[in-house]
């Protein structure tokens, strides 16, 4: 793949890899809601430049910008800062900020699972091929 | 679209069994590690979908004429199928990338639905998309069992309409390169010669079967990246040639719609075209489709394109790069305007559809394109297709008109108008549940809004059914509410936010689309309703709750004066402070507003002192309607709105419904005055005039202002808020630390006046707070004259407290330097004529004057508005301005700014704690969702 110029980062369409986890979070109710426990910042809608934990400033994907401490996210591994690639299957790196929003939050899902990225996931990998 | 999508989406749904996953993503930095991993193959097809492109304008207009226009940045969007098949390779024995050992071996096929922002050619380049192909490639499935190529069961065929539905728009997209040209039907005869351009033909290779699976019978409902076998992405590779056909195109004089309306039926093939043959592929294509047309006895326009040419395209304008880049491939042609336009009309529905989504898209942001429907009389025609009974077709036709809708050129607004588009698309929208074709239609509703004289005709055709079909029940508001049920949540659609945006526009169209948007059965109470949701769930940043606010803004703008019954409850004898200053000019407007307060000292705070052990009015029956915007309770919600949302312009609106409801003089605006403060809103208001946005320092520090009138306020405000109101002030070394806009500058001069009026005590702490100083430099140095004048007035207003001369001479300040400046302010008046305070230009003010002030007072800032005197409603022009000046220092103020964003991080410690922001009005807010 290899970095894109800048201003497009990527190529639509091209594959482009990263290195993911899976993350199964179980909603917790809160009484009428199910909440997650965290914040997200981001989307295609979103200025990509104010988002202080994308490496690429172009960047327009969705962002955990907070935790709950001891919340469901928490407990299921899910850090700031993660990039969250897809929710229950369903692409993220190319979504509004509503969007992410309400896939996030549909009622009738009681668990969602998501696939994020993270710096140092990433890092971790680079090292032990690297050695 | 959404439907057939959605399919492929819950099939992307149940395949979520595997662990390591790529996507696409510009996570670019680590791919040299991936090889070893996973080997992956996709294929990706790229399809405009012309109906998201979202254009809105909103602007709110005050009464006087002058307007604000917030347009936001128009997104296009490209839907994108991403087939993509990731087979995984065992990991090393490090196993490190294996964060979740399961990773499940073999191979999977995940299909996402995605869209795609336009950004950038490489985007855009799918967009391309031509009519001809999607009837192509509708006809290609049915082409195999149809040979016979009868008309009827090509059109009747079950799913034909989900099927071009499913490809999403003209996708020319992707796999649709033509490989099978000359296939077929007998009735193509290749020895026609005018149908031949040999300048062409080494560029049509070899002539390739279908490949799409002939004669298997197609389930028409499968997905279909399955179905048309996408290349990969070859959109950019898509050389279709240009300038070649310029030569040979000539524009017919006679071609015209009607022109080709008439030669429908008629086989036109024969007609001499330069230039033109059927090896460009586009035709070939084209003759493929025509064969079941005419076996049936049908000629379609639609197979006739080839008659113009891309050229003529080419001359409409400036194309976007990507339609270049598209064109760059000579096997297709599109077709060009008057033929898109013809093809409106066109007998097969299919047709119709098809062209108008080809119209919606040449339309995206090119206003030449609008400008040259609208003459070719198309407007009408898609006004027409409104009420057409296929989906698709209305469907398109609305799509259309939304961009057609969009821009500064209201003539084309005016041409949807004329035709009666504004009824037929209210007509529509109470017809359709399709939700998509009602995002279309209340977003051309929208657009349209923003024009001045189109406000009133929205409001007559389509109030009431906007409030009753999306405002109400997307708000969540039940007006005979269920007992067993809970109270539902607003929802935050598209249409509610489209619909909410034409409300909002047509909501500053002046006294009578107040009195009829207040009038309106349910939407005051759904508007609150859908707020008060917004506050419940945290959720005060998007554009939809921004909407809500502005119109509750503006509907309570001039609400003491405005409803029905509103003399009932005025207070004091309003007439008597009108006869007391020379030079009120607003008295004309304003009369009854002016003279409420006069006596804002011990009386008024007597009065206000007393309603904190007075209960509001007793009511026999819970207020509703309209009565809602000026209830007490009302003040919290603004609150919580004012503490917890972080865009600007919803924080600017509910400062200035506040500012609008604590105005009046009637019993009301003492009650919300009151309940401000007791609610513990004076904080909150204070501490918003640190925020980094000039509009809304504006409309709190007026809403201050007004706030003041009631004297227990005004001794709060004074005591906790001098400090922040002197630090909006520019300083001698710049302008101010957030080189605040002139108009704010002066309001929050206007404000501190308005503080120190009737109170000593107020006045010290101006002068505690070091604000001599800075109104000192402003009255003997600001380029500003009517700064200049606000500064000398405040002055002259200290130095007629005759206790504080000693403590002012002590730090050094004499008689001269409070006095001065009434010279220049009167050389001035012409710039500040619009208001009569600005006038009052006097020596050195003493008490015995309040009563001119004080009637003036509850106007807010006279500096700031138009001849209407005061209220929040949005300017236009202003907010122009403002973002002029603003952009200017961007440059200069970096450093201030982004200290200033620090401060109000650290003060406003229940905003995010991740703040995203260097938060300029400019810039979008970068919104922060809990979930």
């Amino acid at each position: 793949a290899g970095t894109g110029g800048a201003g497009t980062a990527f190529v639509p369409g091209q594959p482009v890899t990263a290195v993911v986890q899976r993350i199964e979070i179980h909603k917790l109710r809160q009484g009428d809601n199910l909440i997650l426990g965290f914040s997200i910042g981001g989307g295609i809608d979103q200025d990509p430049t104010q988002n202080p934990f994308s490496e690429d400033k172009t960047d327009k994907g969705i962002y955990v910008t907070r935790v709950t401490q001891g919340g469901p996210a928490e407990v299921a591994g899910l850090q700031i800062g993660d990039k969250i690639m897809q929710v229950n299957g369903w692409d993220m790196t190319m979504v509004t900020h509503d969007q992410a929003r309400k896939r996030l939050t549909k009622r009738n899902e009681e668990v969602v699972r998501l696939l994020v990225t993270r710096q140092s996931l990433q890092k971790a990998v680079q090292q032990s091929m690297m050695s | 679209m959404p439907a057939e999508l959605k399919q492929m989406k819950d099939l992307a749904c149940t395949s979520d069994s595997h662990v390591h996953e790529q996507s696409p993503s510009n996570q670019t930095s680590i791919a040299m590690m991936q090889e070893p991993q996973e080997m992956v193959e996709e294929t990706v097809t790229v399809e405009e979908d012309p109906g998201t492109p979202t254009s809105h304008v909103s602007i709110v207009t005050s009464e006087d004429g002058t307007t604000r226009r917030t347009e936001t940045k128009v997104t296009k969007m490209v839907k994108t199928v991403t087939t993509r098949t990731v087979r995984q390779v065992p990991l090393g024995p490090d196993g490190l990338p294996a964060m979740d050992g399961s990773s499940p071996m073999g191979s999977y096929t995940d299909s996402i639905d995605r869209r795609y922002l336009k950004n950038g050619e490489r985007f855009i380049t799918p967009q391309a998309s031509s009519t001809l192909t999607r009837s192509y490639n509708s006809y290609n499935e049915s082409y195999p069992e149809s040979h016979e190529g009868q008309y009827r069961p090509y059109i009747g065929h079950d799913g034909y309409g989900d099927l071009s539905d499913s490809y999403g728009s003209l996708s020319r997209g992707v796999g649709y390169r033509p490989r099978y040209a000359y296939v077929p039907g007998g009735t193509y005869r290749p020895d026609d010669g005018s149908f031949t351009l040999p300048s062409r033909r080494e560029n049509y290779g070899p002539v390739a079967q279908p490949q799409v699976p002939v004669g298997s019978s197609v389930d028409l409902n499968r997905s279909q990246p399955e179905r048309f076998q996408p290349e990969p992405y070859g959109l950019e590779d898509d050389n279709r040639s240009l300038g070649v056909d310029d030569e040979g195109y000539e524009l017919d004089p006679d071609y015209s719609t009607v022109n080709r309306r008439t030669s429908a039926g008629v086989p036109e093939r024969g007609r001499p075209h330069k230039g033109r043959g059927y090896d460009d592929p586009i035709e070939t294509e084209m003759v493929e489709e025509r064969i079941p047309y005419l076996h049936g006895g049908y000629a379609a326009p639609l197979a006739q394109p080839e008659r113009g040419s891309m050229a003529s395209i080419d001359r409409l304008g400036k194309r976007s790069p990507s339609i270049d880049s598209i064109r760059k491939d000579p096997r297709w042609r599109d077709p060009d305007l008057p033929e898109v336009i013809a093809m409106l009309s066109h007998p097969i529905d299919p047709v119709k559809s098809n062209a108008a989504a080809y119209l919606q898209h040449l339309c995206y942001e090119n206003d030449k394109i609008k400008k040259d429907v609208r003459h070719l009389k198309g407007i009408p025609i898609l006004v027409g297709l409104l009420d057409h009974p296929k989906p698709e077709v209305h469907r398109k036709a609305c799509g259309a008109l939304r961009n057609i809708s969009y821009g500064k050129d209201n003539e084309n607004k005016v041409a949807i108008k004329n035709c009666d588009g504004i009824p037929a698309l209210i007509r529509l929208l109470r017809k359709t549940n399709d939700m998509e074709v009602r995002e279309l239609i209340t977003g051309t509703l929208w657009n349209l809004s923003s024009y001045e004289p189109l406000k009133m005709v929205i409001i007559n055709h389509g109030l009431q059914t906007l409030t009753n079909e999306v405002i109400i029940p997307h708000s969540g508001w039940e007006s005979e509410p269920n007992e067993d049920s809970k109270p539902r949540d607003a929802e935050w659609t598209t249409v509610f936010k489209n619909t909410s945006g034409c409300l909002r526009n047509v909501s500053s169209d002046g006294a009578e689309a107040r009195r009829r948007l207040r009038e309106c059965d349910g939407l005051v109470d759904a508007l609150l309703h859908a707020l008060q949701s917004a506050v419940g769930k945290k959720d005060t940043d998007n554009k939809s709750v921004e909407n809500c606010v502005c119109i509750m803004r503006n509907l309570s703008y001039h609400v003491h004066k405005e409803v029905p019954g509103a003399d009932k409850y005025q207070e004091l004898d309003a007439g008597q402070t009108t006869g007391t200053g020379g030079s009120q000019k607003k008295k004309k407007d304003d009369a009854g507003c002016f003279g409420g307060k006069k006596a804002k000292g011990k009386k008024n705070g007597d009065l206000d002192r007393n309603f904190d052990t007075l209960d509001l009015p007793k009511r026999s029956e819970a207020a509703k309607g309209f009565e809602l915007l000026y209830q007490p309770d009302v003040v919290r919600l603004y609150l919580s709105i004012l503490t917890e949302s972080q865009n600007f312009n919803t924080l600017e609106a509910a400062a200035g419904a506040l500012q609008n409801l604590s105005a009046g003089n009637w019993t009301w605006s003492t009650y919300i005055r009151a309940t401000v403060r007791k609610e513990r809103g004076l904080p909150v208001l204070v501490e918003l005039l640190q925020s980094d946005s000039d509009k809304v320092v504006r409309a709190v520090s007026i809403a201050l202002r007004n706030l003041s009138m009631d004297r227990r306020n005004k001794d709060l405000i004074g005591s906790y808020a001098m400090g922040e109101l002197v630090r909006n002030l520019p300083s001698r070394q710049q302008r101010s630390a957030k080189n605040l806009e002139e108009d704010t500058v002066v309001a929050v001069l206007n404000t501190i006046h308005e503080i120190i009026t009737d109170s000593s005590e107020n006045a010290r702490s101006l002068i505690q707070t070091q604000g001599i100083q800075k109104l000192v430099a402003i009255s003997k140095s600001s380029q500003s004259p009517r700064e200049t004048k606000a500064a000398s007035h405040i002055l002259q207003m200290i130095w007629s407290y005759k206790e504080l001369r000693n403590a002012l001479q002590k730090d050094g300040w004499n008689k001269s330097h409070f006095q001065s400046v009434s010279a220049a302010p009167k050389g001035s008046k012409g710039t500040a004529g619009r208001s009569g305070y600005d006038d009052s230009t006097l020596p050195l003010v003493d008490k015995s004057q309040d009563n001119e002030k004080s009637g003036s007072r509850d106007m807010i800032p006279m500096d700031e508005l138009g001849p209407d005197g005061y209220s929040t409603i949005d300017h236009r022009d202003k907010e122009r301005k403002y973002k002029t000046i603003d952009n200017i220092g961007d440059a200069s103020e970096k450093e201030p700014l982004k200290n200033d964003t620090n401060r109000k991080n650290i003060n406003r410690s229940n905003r995010a704690s991740v703040n995203l922001v260097d938060a300029r009005d400019i810039k979008p807010q970068p919104v922060d969702s809990w979930v």
